[in-house]
């Protein structure tokens, strides 16, 4: 099992398509990219909640205001960093650094993309068993997925104890 | 979006059950474990601000998937803005 099937075929279409195009004209243009395709899924059997500790992954290019670097939201190539902060941080201690959605809605009610009271309510009511104590943030444009292979998930992947955590939750933005 | 399916996609194969949830059907071409697609909006995967049932509502049904054996078809939810 790959993370990405066909990894080459995929960045010798990526170099000779959209990222040309980009190299030669600035203009990120979708109609010529190519997602990252799969046809098959890894698996692992089910998990018991109740005795479950949980990740949070968040791509909604989340940091910590005033004391974590933002993410570079502007760079066309993407941000492949990552960061944490505590899954029990103030959500009024967080700010946004992505610039392909509109913040409108996590401004208003970060728990749209960042639910860290309604996950830690839910632990009190037993849905599951606790939270691990970092949530991983990173910033969800990425188009080289070379680069999310090479270096975002081992990022992250050396980030957590993988021993610790029973299941992980990803939210998008 | 689909960094997050690839990541969900290493995860499992490093021993963590993996569950997400997302707006957008294209995360199905990454080939998740397990996933919730709904129709609700970009920037506001879990619902409507403060609509904190419908938050819920879509966290308890993404994170159920994680009791199941995995690889799952993906669940639609029938959640709108």
């Amino acid at each position: 099992m790959e993370i990405v099937e066909n990894l080459t075929q995929w960045s010798d279409e990526f170099e000779g398509n959209w990222l040309k195009h980009y190299q030669e004209t600035g203009e990120t243009l979708w109609k010529i990219y190519n997602r990252a395709r799969n046809e098959t899924a890894p698996g692992l059997p089910g998990i018991d909640l109740s005795q479950s500790r949980l990740l949070l992954i968040s791509t909604a290019g989340g940091y910590v205001a005033g004391e974590q670097q933002p993410f570079t939201a502007a760079d066309l190539l993407g941000d492949y960093t990552v960061r944490t902060f505590p899954v029990d941080i103030p959500l009024a201690q967080l700010a946004y650094a992505h610039d392909h959605y509109d913040h409108t809605a996590v401004t208003n009610d970060p728990q749209v993309l960042l639910p860290l009271n309604h996950l830690q309510e839910m632990v009190v009511e037993g849905e599951f068993g606790s939270l691990y104590p970092e949530v991983i943030s990173f910033h969800g444009y990425q188009p080289d997925v070379r680069r999310i292979v090479n270096e975002l998930i081992p990022t992250v992947l050396g980030m957590v104890d993988k021993g610790k955590i029973d299941g992980a939750l990803l939210v998008p933005a | 979006m689909q960094s997050v399916g690839l990541l969900a996609r290493a995860l499992e194969m490093a021993g963590v059950a993996t569950t997400l949830t997302s707006w957008n059907p294209v995360i199905r071409l990454a080939k998740p474990p397990r996933a919730t697609l709904t129709r609700l909006n970009r920037g506001a995967t879990l619902g409507e601000p403060h609509n904190n049932i419908q938050q819920r509502r879509v966290l308890a049904a993404t994170l159920a998937l994680l009791a199941q054996d995995a690889p799952l078809d993906i669940v639609h939810l029938d959640e709108t803005p």
